[in-house]
């Protein structure tokens, strides 16, 4: 098969994001290009001979031949820990991709837009705001961004920039475990009277794109289609019991 | 191995499904054979264990399609299924 078949990437670059996150830059030989939203899948091998695949969103914009990822290290991981901590530049993965077409957006589709992300559920929205930014797409578009602490944001300076563009984004943060003083912004959980103060009315029809750890993701998406949101216009990714918000 | 390791996501489903049907499915209809609600298999609760994935519906839990891989072979079983849907224009490029 074409596509999904298994392919040397080489790291070209490593970017800390925050304590446990990091971000690889990756040159993929003869990469066709991805869709804001695609994710890869990458496998390790051990000198025994054991593999394991893990899947991870493409955090950068599909423009060119780099593929960027942002990897968040889980402390009981099998590969995670090796991708934010360990790997070095110049290490080679293998990897495979861009995968899925579900969790997909680009400038064509419209909006308005209404992202939601729990901790690194934002990478795969991230594609979606820096594609929308280098496309010069004016869609209406309001990120939510669920994190345990503000030094748990992810990608902060960079939303900073984007907001203040001018070009119809706000981004608006909760944080859930610990705010700095003064904070004025949200301090708990994303639910249905947040979702409902920052997101559109349903009768301007959002297409909503949620993103995040299971719970997080199931209750947003519950909630939205209780305030009156079209299921089928509410788009999601879960990544699993494993994340944090 | 514990049990964290065994976790995957929708996304690993997703490319293993690829390997399986040669198309992208996360963009393919089922239907539930139990609630008879239509989702795209994007949409779908996924549960990895080591050997395969579990797809249930969002709208009732009943198991639609269990996916496993052992001995050179695939194993699919779709009884929860009532339809799937597969749009020849989404097969993979060769």
């Amino acid at each position: 098969m074409g596509r999904l078949s298994w392919r040397l990437a080489r790291v070209a670059e490593i970017k800390p994001e925050t304590p446990r996150v990091a971000s690889l830059a990756l040159d993929v030989p003869s990469w066709d290009g991805h869709q804001a939203g695609q994710h890869v899948d990458l496998r390790l091998t051990a000198e025994d001979g054991y593999q394991a695949e893990r899947s991870y969103s493409i955090a950068s914009a599909p423009d060119g031949q780099r593929v960027e990822l942002t990897v968040e290290r889980l402390d009981d991981g099998e590969v995670s820990p090796y991708l934010a901590g360990e790997v070095r530049q110049g290490d080679q993965l293998e990897l495979r991709g861009p995968i899925g077409l579900y969790f997909v957006w680009q400038p064509g589709l419209g909006g308005p837009l209404l992202l939601v992300a729990g901790g690194s559920g934002v990478v795969p929205l991230m594609a979606m705001l820096r594609h929308r930014a280098a496309s010069g797409s004016r869609v209406q578009t309001r990120l939510l961004y669920s994190s345990r602490t503000l030094e748990d944001v992810i990608y902060r300076e960079e939303l900073e920039r984007l907001a203040v563009a001018g070009d119809g984004l706000t981004v608006t943060h909760t944080l859930t475990r610990a705010q700095p003083p003064g904070w004025q912004g949200y301090n708990r959980r994303i639910d249905a009277a947040m979702l409902k103060e920052v997101g559109w009315p349903p009768d301007e029809r959002p297409l909503a794109y949620v993103c995040g750890p299971t719970r997080l993701v199931e209750a947003v998406a519950d909630d939205l289609v209780a305030l009156g949101h079209d299921p089928f216009r509410v788009k999601t990714e879960r990544f699993g019991p494993t994340g944090v918000q | 191995m514990d049990e964290a390791d065994l976790r995957m996501d929708g996304n690993h489903v997703a490319g293993m499904l690829a390997e399986v049907f040669q198309f992208d499915m996360t963009v393919e209809w089922s239907g539930c054979a139990a609630c008879g609600d239509r989702h795209q298999l994007g949409a779908l609760q996924a549960y990895g264990h080591g050997m395969g994935a579990v797809l249930s519906c969002p709208s009732c839990g009943q198991t639609l399609l269990r996916v496993a891989r052992g001995g050179g072979r695939w194993w699919l079983d779709l009884r929860g299924m009532a339809w799937l849907q597969l749009d020849e224009g989404a097969r993979l490029p060769e």
